[in-house]
């Protein structure tokens, strides 16, 4: 039916906006039949928009979808599943108590007619999950075997059955190496070699720029929701996908220091050690200063902050100082009253308390600094709200109104203010501007610039390379749980994201 | 056509506007008992009498109490099945330790102590094990009623003392004891819920319990002492109870857990915390004890008035259901 020149996937023209703001316009997308095309773009491009368009989560406001030559639309994410558009989502979702020939067929199960009830047909399973591993080339793995007692590659590659299993032409696999080592990755890289001989088209999403050499055919590269470029991998240098993916201009989001000297060391951490997630991380910050973290996904920046703050618990190796004393990170409460403010990335689920009010919210941190006598008063939790309302420009109909009706940026606000009291002298912020509009980004960034020049010494941790870029005073590169660049003002972005690519020839470049 | 459907739509959202006010549940639920007032006064000539309506807060005041403790332990993201059941274990080990030749208020506060000792059980199973709540107390239960029947051989031992029984049928004032010590409790723990750091921990803990560790705030505490206010209010319901009834019967309490809880959720405390008030709780009591009466009173049988209960509870909480996605969740 199909000639070998049509393609498997096109995408054309593509847009979509939310509450009238455009997230893509005019975006094109092609994939030939056994082809692996990597799709890049920084925070915000619009990848996982277009994704989520791809496999019927979203519907689309204009362009068209072909699969095969045919056009389609989607209503559901089970309609895009039917024609064989499959998502690895970046999270392995299996269910860990069933056997590896379960977990591949879950989805549609084999059944067969035994005393007149329809029952699963095990032996069935069990010989098309042989069939399927032994085809991808990993027929060691037993269908027989509790998922959970696999290594976390080889769920992974059962996850990839079963979208076999499920007769998959398009999978999109969004950071599949994410949770992996350098050696299991490359187990994945095997099996997508054995896609491509099997005429399964393949949409690579990863930010590791070197991985995407090595496994794709092509690039894409989106920038605000637009096509910033396509190219064939082959015929591509690392530098030219990177400034197609953040641009040469430098916008005027980050607000410039304002040439306030820093002060004297705030903290002091050498040889902080997690086995298995950081190793020997060395750094000060000091009061006045934006230290900034960059790292991918994996690479530790989703735990140093919050390993130093205490909420890891109790951290054994390595030396911590806190205003020239010796401070070992314990808790939380331990944390706090040691004068360190954390904001942390998951703002829903370990930021705000949503039923409450904005008042109360902003008071709890620091409670008993708004009892007069045996009692909380009322009148002090406002006057507290009301002075950072204003002073951080929170948008809210006033203290009263209840924190989850408030937009994820001015929520962010509220969650900021909640530290700035006396006695707090480093604020440690994850994330600071995740799900946060650009507007509101703009101002957070002034906030945290303003904050600094009042003397808080400000640590931010992000996977957001321009984030960091811009706002920081100095910056420090994680991979892997290492420090693998150091940084002043004025870095790049390209700079920073190369710091983490372990290719040499691309180092230099 | 468009018309009516226009017409409709704009009454759905008054109401739904309406529905999602702050106060809007407590408000259904007092004109619900307004109502159901109006009605039993106009069915049955004996309702609306000062004698009457004593003997309802009478009646109502031991679960009123345990639903008025159980409501900030709900709030705060626990639930306590056991204190009914501590109730009758308080009974039996007054009048056990008594027996033993204790002074009988020695006796009633050792049993404090015993009840506050299984509150921190509770506590501690839920909060450092991170068990559910519903399994530890369901359990607790168990053991604490297998207990009281294991003690007494199931028998109901005779409580006759001038002192101890003025607790549960003497008045003050022409009110009885159990209603006073009811609606004490019921603005202290007002006061604490709305006016002290700790109330505010209540509602954080129940909220989002991972956002408020990650403040500093101590969840696991907050949730600890409230089981051992739960399981305080179950021990001074039992003695409570077994004033009144001048004996300790083991399994004389066990009856009013569901009550208990049925009075918290019909009262809008959210089983998934962070949401609920001692008013809406109390509110809640003085329903269900008002529906009681006024059935007894119209010679419905008591096997209807189970029936009456679970649908009132059912209709509340749907009503209550509808309330929450009206304010947007």
């Amino acid at each position: 039916m199909t000639s070998a020149n049509t393609p498997r996937l096109t995408m054309k023209g593509i847009g979509k906006s939310f509450g009238g703001v455009p997230v893509l316009s005019n975006v094109d997308f092609t994939v030939a039949p056994g082809e692996v095309v990597a799709l890049l773009g920084s925070n915000g491009a619009g990848k996982s928009t277009l994704m989520k368009i791809l496999t019927g989560l979203y519907t689309r406001d204009g362009g068209t979808i072909a699969i095969d030559g045919r056009e389609v639309t989607f209503a559901s994410p089970a309609e895009a599943v039917a024609v064989g558009v499959r998502l690895l989502p970046q999270e392995i979702s299996i269910m860990p108590d069933m056997t590896v020939a379960e977990n591949i067929f879950v989805g549609d199960l084999p059944m067969k007619r035994s005393l007149g009830f329809l029952t699963v047909d095990d032996g069935a399973m069990r010989r098309r999950s042989r069939e399927l591993l032994d085809q991808l080339g990993f027929g060691s793995i037993d269908p027989d075997t509790p998922m959970k007692r696999l290594a976390v590659a080889e769920q992974r590659i059962v996850e990839i059955a079963r979208a076999l299993a499920g007769q998959a032409r398009i999978l999109i696999m969004d950071e599949p190496t994410a949770a992996l080592t350098e050696q299991e990755a490359h187990l994945i890289f095997k099996i997508i070699r054995r896609l491509k001989e099997q005429q399964v088209s393949v949409v690579y999403i990863s930010h590791y720029l070197s991985e995407v050499f090595e496994i794709s055919d092509q690039i894409v590269v989106l920038r605000d929701g637009k096509n910033a470029g396509t190219f064939a991998t082959a015929a591509t240098r690392q530098s030219e996908v990177l400034s197609a993916m953040l641009g040469n201009t430098v916008d005027d989001l980050y607000a410039v220091g304002g040439g306030v000297a820093p002060g004297a060391d705030v903290l002091g951490v050498e040889k902080l050690s997690i086995p298995g997630k950081l190793s020997e991380i060395d750094f000060s910050i000091r009061a006045g200063e934006i230290l900034g973290i960059f790292g991918l996904v994996g690479s530790g920046v989703e735990v140093l902050g919050r390993a130093l703050y205490g909420a890891l618990g109790p951290l054994k190796d390595g030396n911590v100082k806190l205003a020239g004393k010796t401070y070992r990170p314990l808790s939380p409460r331990a944390g706090k009253l040691a004068g360190i403010g954390f904001v942390a990335a998951e703002r829903k689920k370990e930021g705000i308390i949503a039923d409450l009010t904005v008042r109360e919210n902003m008071a709890l941190t620091f409670q008993e600094r708004y009892e007069r006598g045996l009692f909380v008063s009322e009148a002090a939790e406002t006057a507290n709200a009301n002075n950072w309302i204003s002073a951080l420009g929170i948008r809210t109909r006033g203290p009263e109104q209840k924190i989850r009706t408030l937009s994820g940026g001015n929520q962010q606000k509220v969650c900021i203010a909640r530290w700035l009291v006396d006695g707090v002298q480093l604020l440690i912020l994850e994330e600071p501007t995740r799900g946060v509009d650009v507007g509101a980004r703009k101002e957070i960034y002034g906030k945290l610039r303003e904050l600094a020049d009042r003397g808080f010494a400000v640590l931010v941790l992000s996977s957001d390379v321009e984030e960091v870029a811009g706002l920081s005073d100095r910056t420090l590169v994680l991979d892997r749980g290492r420090v693998v660049g150091r940084f002043a003002r004025g870095a790049s972005p390209a700079e920073l994201m190369a710091a983490t690519s372990d290719d040499p020839a691309f180092s230099a470049a | 056509m468009a018309a009516v459907t226009t017409v409709n739509s704009a009454n759905r959202r008054r109401m739904t506007s309406l529905l999602g006010k702050p106060w809007s549940g407590v408000a259904v639920l007092l004109v619900f008992y307004i109502a159901l007032i109006i009605v039993f006064s106009v069915l049955s000539p004996f309702f609306l009498s000062v004698r009457n309506m004593l003997s309802i807060g009478q009646n109502i005041a031991f679960v009123g109490l345990m639903a008025a403790a159980g409501t900030p332990l709900i709030i705060a993201g626990g639930l306590d099945l056991s204190v009914a059941a501590i109730a009758g274990l308080t009974g039996v080990a007054i009048s056990i330790l008594q027996g033993a030749g204790l002074d009988i208020w020695v006796a009633v506060a050792l049993s404090l102590v015993i009840a506050a000792g299984v509150g921190i059980v509770n506590g501690l199973f839920t909060t450092r094990l991170r068990l559910n709540p519903l399994i530890v107390t369901l359990g607790m239960m168990s053991i604490v009623s297998g207990l009281s029947l294991v003690l007494t051989g199931g028998l109901t031992r005779p409580m006759m003392f001038p002192t101890f029984n003025w607790v549960g049928q003497g008045r003050v004032g022409g009110i009885p004891i159990p209603l006073v010590i009811m609606a004490v409790t019921f603005v202290a723990l007002w006061v604490v819920l709305t006016r002290t750091r700790f109330g505010r921990f209540v509602y954080a803990s129940g909220g989002n319990a991972e956002a408020a560790r990650l403040i500093g705030i101590p969840v696991d505490r907050t949730i600890i002492v409230l089981y051992v206010i739960s399981a305080l209010s179950g021990a001074v319901a039992g003695i409570i109870l077994c004033a009144m009834l001048g004996a300790a019967a083991p399994t004389s309490a066990g009856q009013y857990l569901l009550t208990v809880i049925a009075a918290i959720i019909l009262g809008g405390t959210s089983l998934n915390g962070g949401r609920g008030s001692v008013w809406g709780t109390l509110l809640a009591i003085l329903i269900l004890g008002t529906l009681n009466n006024g059935l007894t009173l119209l010679n419905v049988s008591s096997f209807w008035q189970d029936v009456t209960r679970g649908v009132v509870l059912m209709l509340a909480v749907s009503l209550d259901q509808i309330r929450t996605r009206a304010l947007g969740d």
